[in-house]
């Protein structure tokens, strides 16, 4: 322990004498661990963020639509585009199904995601709001959280009333620290009365979660026009009955929709589960990538180490000579050259942490991504520098390991 | 009578320098006691480097016997020769052999670290060996600090902190001028009266001179032995054998 001890001191010194040389032949493994972190804490980050995100949707909810929700990879949109539209008619019919407890049938302009400006005579609301028709089974099946007044009622829908619920956003805008319940707003010009206001969900990549209006998809109808296709949200009767809710779904569509034994799906189904596998496959392949890219990393900033430390075996040739006649044995020289080698790159492994921690807090706290770092991503990125520095310092250290003391003098 | 502390006989060093085998020990023999003070001289080429090399258990021979302090080094391995070194030799270089990053002290320390003696004794011990050399107020210089002279005392600390039984010293006047190479040698003649063994392995018939006894090599063989002024005084290029 005493000779490791002093080793390592004596690793230390050198180092201290060569630091902007070390740094710089260190930058791979910089690279290498600090991609490691930086990347690692994202997924990791957005990991959390999503699961927490999913179980809002609820335990035992799930949706269908024409188009899948989340795709990683080339896709072919005419595929989707051709698929028949998701009636009315289709989603009614899913309210028979033994597990199913809510259906939310839900309309939105062409496309998904067409959204609009709400205005009133003051102000109009600088983003765009995304806007729906609804029915009353929106809130339980996409787990709306009523922050104020009401949500929309089955009379709403009948009478086609133009009322909207609304999430903070619009609120926060158009009607500044007033009580929004019962205030007009015009959605494309048309007015609507707003009945009720959504909890604040935050924010995800920047990008608001609260911005967002639901109409009665009668009045919707009437105001905008029709959509003949709708997204679907479902409720099971409970969180254990939501595969066989899925299944019974699945049969029920396939068969309205005419499908026959061998056609695959025209529609897809999404439920926290899914939507999580997906990220999880997601985050695989980022992790893949990352492996790739530190693996590389290590591989160049190995080579560096070793390249640093035949220089460094070369430069102190008379050294070991000397160290040799005093009466250090070959290990001991060995283990002085790879205990620097170990050293200079879990150092280069240690800067690399800092800087890509620094990295995933920075763009946490610049562009609102979820970042947090994971124990396992720095031990991993410390080891596997360590690692490159014991692998790649074995030669050299051979090197000076196996000089011949008198001749090692000898050398000017 | 107990056994000399050096004993050398026959002893070859037998090189192969492009096909041709280069004797540059050719059959040497002869014993050093406790405490001696011994000169070995000859010219360049003479073997005398080879000899040092192999008493200072750098290296090992052809052939021949050297009994060191009662062990044989003949045949050891790497790392029994690195531990004899440690153990019984104290080198002193004409070239200092100082490490340039390290303090005057840590230097001194270095043979005691690879005998693993603790941290705080073993600064204790070279702050001692500096102060008996004379440079207790140099102590954390580093080498580029100091003066030729300091260096060599340095290293002359280093070379008695482990309590060696030779101190073997290879021209250790050889860099310096000669008022600062005559402090070097009193200070080796103080060294000698308090007991000490010294080998001093030298090309200066002048130096060998002051030695009480000196060897004088000449094409790998030993071609004087007696009183320091009798031997300096011998030709090298007429052998005498004796």
């Amino acid at each position: 322990m005493n000779a490791f001890l002093d080793t390592l001191a004596m690793a230390f010194g050198t180092l201290r004498g060569n630091v902007l040389r070390s740094m710089l032949t260190l930058l791979g493994i910089v690279i290498g661990a600090c991609t490691v972190v930086a990347m690692m804490s994202l997924t990791e980050g957005l990991r959390l963020k999503m699961t927490s995100d999913f179980a809002m949707l609820g335990a035992g909810a799930f949706q269908v639509q024409k188009w899948p929700h989340m795709n990683f990879g080339p896709i072919d949109w005419r595929k989707y585009e051709r698929r028949p539209p998701l009636t009315r008619e289709q989603g009614e019919a899913l309210r028979s199904l033994p597990h199913v407890k809510f259906v939310s049938i839900e309309e939105y302009p062409t496309g998904d995601g067409g959204a609009v400006v709400l205005s009133t005579p003051e102000r109009a609301t600088r983003r765009e709001i995304s806007i729906g028709g609804v029915l009353p089974d929106y809130e339980p099946a996409n787990g709306v959280t009523v922050g104020q007044g009401r949500f929309i009622s089955t009379t709403d829908v009948l009478l086609g009333r133009r009322v909207t619920f609304v999430g903070t956003d619009v609120v926060d805008v158009l009607f500044p620290k007033m009580d929004p319940i019962g205030r007009e707003v015009r959605i494309r010009g048309v007015p609507f009365e707003i009945i009720g206001v959504s909890v604040k969900q935050g924010s995800i990549f920047g990008q608001s979660k609260d911005s967002w209006a639901v109409v009665p998809w009668t009045a919707y109808e009437v105001a905008f026009g029709r959509n003949r296709n709708n997204n679907i949200a479902i409720q099971a009767t409970s969180a254990e009955d939501l595969p066989l809710a899925m299944d019974e779904v699945v049969a029920a569509l396939r068969r309205l929709r005419g499908l026959g034994p061998q056609d695959e799906n025209d529609f897809e189904l999404f439920s926290n589960d899914t939507s999580a596998e997906m990220f999880d496959n997601l985050a695989r392949m980022v992790g893949a990538a990352t492996f790739g890219v530190c693996a590389l990393a290590l591989l160049v900033g190995g080579i560096g180490v070793m390249n640093i430390m035949l220089v460094s075996v070369t430069e102190r040739t008379r050294e070991i000579g000397v160290r040799m006649a005093l009466g250090a044995r070959r290990g001991r020289i060995l283990m002085q050259f790879l205990l620097e080698s170990i050293t200079l790159s879990g150092l280069g492994g240690l800067v690399g942490v800092l800087v890509g921690a620094g990295l995933a807090l920075g763009a946490r706290a610049v562009f609102d991504v979820p970042a947090s770092i994971p124990a396992w991503a720095v031990i991993l990125s410390l080891a596997s520098a360590c690692g490159a520095g014991l692998l790649f310092g074995i030669y050299p250290a051979a090197r000076a390991s196996k000089l011949d003391p008198v001749e090692a003098m000898r050398i000017e | 009578m107990a056994e000399p502390l050096i004993v050398v006989e026959e002893l070859h060093r037998h090189y192969v320098v492009g096909g041709e085998t280069v004797r540059a020990l050719d059959g040497v023999s002869f014993t050093i006691e406790r405490g001696e003070w011994v000169a070995i001289v000859g010219q360049s080429g003479s073997g005398k480097s080879t000899l040092m090399n192999l008493l200072g258990c750098l290296d090992t021979p052809s052939a021949g016997v050297y009994r060191l302090n009662g062990s044989d080094v003949e045949g050891l391995a790497d790392d029994q020769l690195a531990d004899l070194r440690n153990r019984e030799i104290g080198f002193v270089f004409q070239t200092f052999q100082l490490l340039p990053r390290a303090s005057a002290v840590q230097n001194v320390e270095l043979p005691l670290v690879y005998r693993g003696v603790p941290r705080r004794e073993r600064r204790a011990r070279a702050e001692a060996a500096l102060r008996a050399v004379g440079l207790a107020n140099r102590m954390t210089h580093r080498p580029n600090e100091l003066s030729g002279g300091q260096r060599q005392r340095v290293a002359i600390a280093r070379a008695l902190v482990g309590e060696p039984s030779i101190l073997l010293a290879d021209e250790p006047t050889g860099n310096l001028d000669s008022a600062t190479g005559e402090e070097i040698i009193r200070l080796f003649s103080e060294l000698h009266q308090r007991g000490h063994t010294i080998i001093l392995v030298t090309h200066e018939p002048r130096l060998a001179a002051r030695c009480p006894r000196a060897i004088r090599l000449s094409d790998g063989r030993v071609v004087g032995d007696g009183p320091g002024a009798e031997v300096a005084a011998l030709s090298g290029a007429r052998a005498v054998h004796a």
